[in-house]
């Protein structure tokens, strides 16, 4: 589609089916800069529908998630850039977005979308647990790895030994067994 | 859609009304002659401030936004 006709569904994209989630839009400020480029702030309000339990771990008493958004539309050179980023359970994770829309260098008809989407976990208690789980579980492992090989080199030995005596055992056999000519 | 603020929610309406038909038939034709929807932003924005902090939403400068450089012009 072309640029002119993917801005304008841009701006009113929500509500959407794909988007169900999405269940408010708002403007918080809205102006023109000097080279005339339209520029947004807005506020989406997402409602993940999470169960009573999550809410109780997230330790959040918040039903809906906040997300803002800031874009520039700039109609002379035909480019829509946003950015997004949540606002609201930033102690756990982050996701920031970048959206940009530029009509496609060869064909008017349609609309190149440029998206990344950059997604940081944080929070100390779930990364820490996952660290100490993956660090616990590395030094079982290896504590377990350290002992096979003690008892691999043990039965080595135990053998070794038992090779040793069997030897020697045999050569007093042999030297019993052939009488001195 | 409805606005953060249930109370907004036709406000809002009224505003988007104006500036799809504002940026759909002028804005993105290069028409930029100020934006008609002023007064209805205005008021819209007024509703959907105290909602805010009603909600306790956490946006920040919220309260510093006010007439900036290059802001559209309130046609009346």
């Amino acid at each position: 589609h072309p640029w002119d006709t993917v801005i304008k569904a841009a701006m009113r994209k929500y509500p959407n089916p794909m988007n169900p989630s999405v269940v408010g839009v708002d403007v918080l400020d809205r102006s023109l800069d000097n080279q005339g480029r339209l520029h947004s702030h807005r506020l989406l309000s997402t409602e993940w529908g999470l169960p009573s339990i999550v809410k109780a771990i997230l330790g959040t008493s918040r039903t809906l998630t906040y997300i803002e958004e800031h874009s520039v539309v700039d109609p002379v050179e035909k480019k829509m850039e946003l950015s997004s980023t949540n606002i609201t359970l930033t102690n756990l994770v982050s996701v920031d977005e970048r959206l940009v829309y530029t009509p496609h260098p060869e064909n008017p008809e349609k609309t190149v979308l440029t998206q990344e989407a950059i997604i940081t976990v944080k929070g100390i208690s779930l990364s820490s647990y996952l660290e100490s789980l993956m660090a616990s579980t590395i030094s079982s492992n290896a504590r377990k790895g350290r002992d096979a090989l003690e008892w691999v080199i043990s039965k080595l030995n135990t053998e070794l030994e038992e090779l040793k005596s069997t030897r020697e055992g045999m050569k007093q056999a042999m030297a019993a067994a052939s009488p001195e000519k | 859609m409805n606005s953060v603020g249930e109370a907004c929610t036709e406000l809002k309406r009224e505003y988007d009304q104006c500036f799809n038909r504002w940026f759909a038939e002028k804005f993105l034709k290069g028409e930029s002659d100020g934006d008609p929807c002023g007064q209805l932003f205005k008021r819209y924005q007024l509703c959907v401030q105290k909602a805010i902090k009603e909600k306790d939403i956490p946006i920040e400068g919220l309260e510093f936004m006010g007439p900036s450089k290059g802001k559209t012009e309130n046609n009346s």
